[in-house]
């Protein structure tokens, strides 16, 4: 998740994704339950339109039945027939009453024909003989059919009309001419039928006609030809619908070509508003926006505080860290939780107290043996292997104590032998000395183990010019209490010893063995000889293994006991720089 | 002329004249509400003897401009009526009325055909060919009878004094409405008569132009 998606914080994250991957549910859903919304909606439609158009239908060949019916009992009229017959016709008379006959009938357009289907009269003053083109063709037609009657739709005066012709018998089958019936399909048929379809209603003129015509309509004139406009070129019956918009309203459309006597055909169009239809769909939709907000409302407080509820105590866990980070490992953390954070601050607790532990046991181990062999210890574990390797042996010894001890409390004793020890080893340690063991008033120093050290004679001869200075501070401190000075005796050895760790396997010491051990707790037994009249002597081996020059006098060799060679050793003469 | 001719126009007149001193004459006005209802027929038929002879005269309803002329033709009993078609068109007029039935089919601008109404009733006329065409003949028993003008009145004159009873026929009354009056000699009388109409339920005349709309 690098990126775009790299937050910083924990809970920006996992905010992000929820309300994504919820967002992108809910927004999927609503889409998807649109476009099926608008899909059934414009099915919906379309069968209401099918509805409409075979209302139409039906409504046309209803009224053309009735047109027929009421032609049929005008034609049948005595006078009617008394009229026609007349040696000269009277068309002034026909046409009056073919007016009071329209006004019986209520028929808005009646016309008289001859047996040819010339036009005799009719109440439709437009018309002339040439415009009555349709009448006869349907008279035409009802001859060849012998047909009692025949209809369809026409253009009378350019108006659409529906057409009816039935012939006048005198008496049956004796045809002296023909009656002709007509009503227009004008914005008030367009209304009527609206108002058993709810459907709008446009009629429009053919396609081949250079400027469409809005023929009749439910429709406001701009809307009407817009329909007009994009009334489609497709003369087939079902050429499905479209959907037009109006003044950005969609309505589904179906335009359906009526078959005209000698014309191109004309269309209705019968549509029904797309949004009206959708709108109980859309308080739905609406509901559901509604919803799915809430639900991303709610999903983002549930996200923060879920966030919250990991990144707190994880937060809580780094503090904790630079707490045990400083050495602090007594600070515990708390966390009231089952899961795997609370798994989590239960492990740094153990960690922590597992800290402690350790802290306590390299204390331990700091006072019992030297930091440096606690150290080691600590790294390479508590089995040291043994080796065999150059060390630099220092050994120490209190004069006198003897008769302090019998001059002394024993509290008082170990007090003052504490206070001497402890100056000594500060010195040993001071020049990297290791503390190998105190032996009674006694100290056994280490140099060059367990680390190796490449000056560790240097150190050595050191630390016994720093312990020399150590115990003539102590003895200034001791005078002033009033007590006698004491005075120690030291012996330096170098030799190649082996180092380990030796004990039982419940205790171990690390520590030397070998004769050079012995000879330097030799020598250091050596400056009681008041022959020798110095407090350190150091072997020959020490002072070749030392890299500087170190001020000494050869005291001649002596027999050490249980070697066979002398020794060769040397009076360490006091530092210049600190009488 | 002749001496007893002249002698006996002489006392003609002078019977007139003897007649006329003892006639009445009577005022009548028709209201409908506030309105004067015109072409109201109003008579007066003797209760005490009978009714006189009337004498014969003749009368004309013409058809005009596809219409009746007059709407109204109060006649006496006994009068043979015109019927001109001074017209464009020719007409169909006819009667289905019980006091005269009859049928003169299509005839031509200039004819005229003529019917002699001999029983009392009234007698509603139509053409056959325009539904619309619409007039009434009121054959009355009695000589003195007035149609009300555009003002709902009418003057009835001649009748001698005595007891009467005063008709009046409306095409839109549900039937004649009658009192009984006095008619003394020499004394103007007047009347005034309130009358409930029917709505009017002529059918409404075809329009001579057409668009060929509902």
């Amino acid at each position: 998740m690098a990126g775009l998606l790299s937050f910083r914080r924990f809970r920006t994250r996992l905010l992000v994704l929820i309300l994504g991957l919820l967002a992108a549910a809910l927004g999927g859903a609503y889409v998807l339950v649109t476009r099926a919304n608008r899909a059934n909606a414009i099915a919906h439609i379309e069968q209401n339109l099918a509805g409409a158009l075979r209302v139409f239908r039906f409504s046309v060949e209803l009224r053309q039945d009735r047109l027929a019916q009421s032609a049929k009992v005008v034609s049948a009229d005595w006078p009617m027939r008394t009229l026609y017959l007349q040696d000269v016709l009277d068309r002034h008379t026909l046409r009056s009453t073919l007016l009071s006959y329209a006004e019986r009938l209520e028929v808005p357009v009646v016309a008289a024909f001859d047996p040819e289907g010339h036009m005799l009269a009719t109440t439709m003053d437009e018309l002339d003989d040439e415009a009555c083109g349709p009448f006869r063709h349907l008279v035409q037609q009802a001859e060849a059919g012998n047909a009692d009657q025949a209809g369809d739709f026409a253009y009378l005066a350019g108006r659409l009309h529906v057409l009816v012709v039935v012939p006048l018998y005198a008496p049956r089958p004796n045809i002296i001419g023909w009656f002709g019936a007509a009503f227009p399909i004008d914005d008030s048929f367009a209304q009527a039928l609206r108002l058993t379809t709810q459907a709008e209603v446009t009629f429009v003129s053919g396609p081949g006609e250079a400027a469409r015509r809005v023929l009749a309509t439910t429709l406001p004139p701009a809307r009407a030809q817009t329909v007009a406009a994009q009334m489609t070129p497709d003369t087939r019956a079902t050429a499905g619908t479209t959907v037009v918009d109006l003044d950005d309203e969609p309505f589904v459309t179906l335009f359906t070509p009526l078959g005209l006597l000698g014309d191109d055909p004309a269309r209705i169009a019968l549509q029904r508003s797309l949004a009206a239809e959708l709108a109980p769909a859309r308080e739905l939709e609406h509901v559901i926006a509604l919803i799915a907000v809430a639900a991303l409302v709610a999903a983002s407080v549930v996200a923060l505080g879920a966030a919250r509820s990991v990144s707190r105590p994880v937060q809580a866990l780094a503090a904790h860290t630079e707490v045990i980070a400083r050495g602090d490992y007594n600070a515990r953390i708390e966390l009231d939780r089952a899961d795997e954070l609370g798994q989590l601050a239960a492990s740094f607790n153990r960690m922590s107290a597992g800290l402690a532990e350790r802290d306590r046991v390299r204390d331990l181990l700091d006072k019992n043996v030297s930091p440096a062999v606690a150290a080691q210890l600590l790294r390479d574990g508590a089995a040291l292997g043994g080796e065999e390797r150059p060390v630099t042996i220092l050994f120490v010894d209190l004069r006198g104590f003897t008769t302090l001890s019998e001059s002394l409390a024993p509290r008082e004793l170990i007090a003052l032998l504490n206070r001497y020890l402890d100056a000594m080893s500060q010195a040993i340690e001071a020049e990297g000395g290791v503390i190998d063991k105190f032996i009674g008033d006694a100290i056994m120093a280490l140099f060059g183990a367990p680390l190796a050290q490449p000056d560790a004679a240097d150190r050595a001869l050191a630390a016994a010019q720093a312990m020399r200075h150590a115990l003539a501070q102590l003895n200034t401190v001791l005078a002033a209490e009033g007590r006698p000075p004491l005075a120690f005796g030291i012996g330096i050895n170098t030799a190649r010893v082996v180092a380990g760790n030796i004990g039982s396997h419940r205790r171990l010491n690390y520590s030397v063995i070998g004769d050079g051990v012995n000879v330097a707790a030799r020598l250091q037994a050596l400056t009681r000889d008041p022959a020798h009249a110095t407090d350190v002597i150091v072997s020959d081996a020490t002072l070749r293994a030392a890299t500087r020059p170190w001020r000494t006098l050869p005291l001649g060799s002596v027999k050490v006991k249980g070697r066979a060679g002398e020794v060769l050793i040397h009076k360490l003469l006091s530092d210049p720089a600190r009488p | 002329m002749p001496l007893t001719h002249r002698l006996i126009a002489a006392a003609a007149l002078l019977f007139a004249a003897t007649l006329a001193a003892q006639e009445a004459a009577l005022a009548v006005r028709v209201i409908h509400g506030e309105l004067p209802v015109a072409d109201a027929v109003v008579s007066l038929v003797p209760l005490d003897a009978p009714a006189p002879a009337p004498a014969p005269v003749e009368a004309v309803v013409a058809q005009e401009d596809k219409e009746f002329d007059p709407y109204v033709t109060p006649v006496a009993v006994g009068t043979r009526v015109n019927f001109p078609n001074r017209d464009t068109v020719q007409h169909h007029i006819y009667s289905l009325s019980k006091p005269k039935r009859f049928e003169k089919p299509l005839y031509a601008s200039g004819a005229s055909e003529s019917v002699l109404f001999d029983l009392p009733g009234v007698v509603a006329l139509g053409c056959n060919i325009h539904d619309w065409m619409i007039a009434y003949v009121v054959v009355l028993p009695t000589p003195w009878f007035a149609k009300t003008g555009t003002d709902g009145s009418a003057r009835l004159v001649g009748a001698p004094p005595g007891r009467y009873r005063l008709e009046i026929w409306h095409p839109r009354l549900a039937r004649p409405v009658s009192r009984e009056l006095v008619l003394t000699a020499g004394a103007a009388a007047a009347e005034t008569v309130a009358l409930t109409l029917k709505p009017d339920r002529r059918i409404r005349r075809a329009p001579e132009t057409r668009t060929g709309a509902y």
